[in-house]
């Protein structure tokens, strides 16, 4: 759908110029030429950001099922290896400034810069026990909307004997990488969540309380 | 003057639920607390429109030079594309919510957690899982007269299907069958829904004793639902009441650990759970 109307934005912007130079016959099947020239690509870019996604979250559930890797000694080891593959699969950066949205330029770099790093620890506390209590649900991905020219959204569920879980993933182009930068489950966003809440901070507190808020929260006050 | 009117306004809605204490689909979520901290002015909105707006006028007056590495233009476009998609929720009953909210941190880890573990230990999943059809099975009256009220027929037709299949060859409603076999999906709706498709906003939040986050949109639509709920009509109340605790105990086996979770990744739960209600209550109306 997205694709499709970029697309028919650029062939209307082309047939505006074309006009508007007076073009020939000539220079408009140029104009259809380098259309196709440029959708192609677009099109081959379709199921990149599924197959980049799926591809971190079977790294991460080929970890949990490891059947080497039992016991507690191995939990840490584990634990590592979901981190680093996290690492890859997440763009942090990204994530934090769209969950401050407003409120971003309100911190100053080294603000900022903190703030990415307590975010993800809070993230991280928050769903590695969860992830770590896989117990072999199937996930099963859909499909791929295409948001914008660099941003996607990957849906999957999570099939448990009792329900489906949608899991969506809001992923970003950047330097040629497909990143998450927020996931939607069950229709709620990790980052607006997130948003309401460190807003209802700020909207009484300076950027430094909220950082001390989060300190606390990671138990680095 | 006017809050106490409203408070007894609730109390006396609160009393109308009561017969029946059914569950959502954020079962686990539904109740509430706190541990972190405490929340400031009962006119949250108010304050986050306010800065809102504060911090979007120096923004459009004065052009500062960018201090990132990102053009201006594309940090301008996320921002604006981000808050567009902000949902908010106006919380005047905020100081009564809050209460509720605490209450029914207890009630959860008081009440309901052990209740439901002693009870998991006692039946295996299978069993729960075909009560949990059962209760599904019998509720279709509710899905199949909203999912017509918002003129998906399609939707209607197989929630009729469904009630015939589970009811015959999922013997009693205790099997998915029509799932299982003819991959024939549950819809979902409820009046509250109805309303929402038909544009018709929340209202505002309230927190229920029990039942957990609502607004005054779903609270209508949740009582309006209670007249297609078979167990409403069983008497003597006590009965029925005991039925819907049955129910209510058996859907959070399934959920356990759940709220424990949001809690902890929440920096403000109180604040995480309402938007979360708000944005799960959204998709629901938008399916």
């Amino acid at each position: 759908m997205l694709l499709e109307t970029s697309a028919r934005t650029k062939k209307v912007k082309m047939r505006v110029e074309n006009k508007s130079k007076g073009a020939s016959m000539k220079k408009v099947l140029i104009g259809f030429h380098l259309i196709i020239f440029f959708i192609l690509p677009l099109s081959l870019y379709a199921g990149v950001p599924q197959n980049t996604v799926e591809g971190h979250v079977n790294n991460v559930l080929n970890v949990l099922r490891d059947p080497a890797m039992k016991g507690d000694k191995a939990k840490k080891a584990k634990k590592e290896k979901v981190r680093a593959i996290s690492e890859k699969m997440f763009d942090f950066n990204e994530l934090s400034r769209r969950t401050l949205a407003m409120n971003w330029k309100n911190l100053n770099p080294d603000q900022q810069k903190e703030f990415i790093d307590l975010y993800k620890d809070i993230l991280e506390d928050a769903y590695m026990d969860r992830i770590m209590s896989y117990s072999d649900e199937k996930v099963v991905f859909s499909k791929e909307i295409m948001l914008s020219d660099d941003t996607a959204e990957v849906q999957s569920n999570i099939i448990t004997k009792k329900a489906e879980i949608p899991i969506y993933y809001r992923v970003i182009l950047k330097d040629g990488n497909w990143r998450v930068y927020d996931v939607i489950i069950e229709g709620v966003s990790l980052i607006k969540n997130y948003r309401t809440q460190f807003r209802d901070i700020l909207a009484n507190k300076s950027p430094e309380e909220l950082l001390k808020v989060l300190r606390k929260k990671v138990g680095k006050a | 003057m006017k809050l106490i009117v409203l408070t007894i306004g609730v109390v006396g809605l609160f009393a109308v639920s009561l017969f029946s204490f059914s569950y959502y689909s954020l079962a686990s979520t539904v109740i509430a607390s706190d541990h972190d901290q405490e929340g400031k002015s009962s006119q949250v909105d108010q304050t986050l429109q306010d800065q809102k707006q504060s911090t979007q006028e120096p923004d459009e007056l004065i052009e500062e030079p960018d201090q990132e590495q990102e053009p201006s233009d594309q940090e301008e476009e996320i921002i604006e594309e981000e808050e567009e998609e902000t949902v908010q929720i106006a919380d005047p009953l905020y100081i009564w919510n809050k209460g509720m909210y605490y209450f029914n941190d207890k009630f959860y880890f008081w009440l309901l957690k052990p209740v439901t573990q002693g009870y998991s230990a006692v039946f295996p999943e299978g069993v729960r899982l075909s009560i949990s059809n059962f209760y599904q099975n019998i509720t279709t009256p509710i899905r199949f007269v909203n999912n017509l009220l918002q003129l998906k027929m399609k939707s209607a037709g197989n929630e009729l299907l469904r009630l015939v299949l589970n009811t015959t060859f999922g013997v009693a409603g205790l099997g998915d069958f029509a799932k299982d076999k003819m991959d024939i999906k549950r819809h979902d709706e409820d009046l509250g829904q109805t309303f929402g498709h038909y544009g018709i906003g929340h209202g505002f939040y309230i927190v229920w004793p029990i039942l957990g986050p609502s607004s005054l949109r779903d609270t209508v639509g949740y009582v309006g639902d209670l007249f297609l709920h078979p167990v409403s009509y069983i008497t003597p109340i006590e009965t029925a009441v005991g039925i819907d605790a049955h129910d209510k105990v058996n859907e959070t086996s399934f959920h356990i650990g759940d709220y424990e979770d949001i809690i902890k990744a929440a920096v403000d739960p109180y604040i995480s759970i309402r938007d979360a209600y708000v944005q799960h209550r959204k998709k629901k109306v938008e399916e």
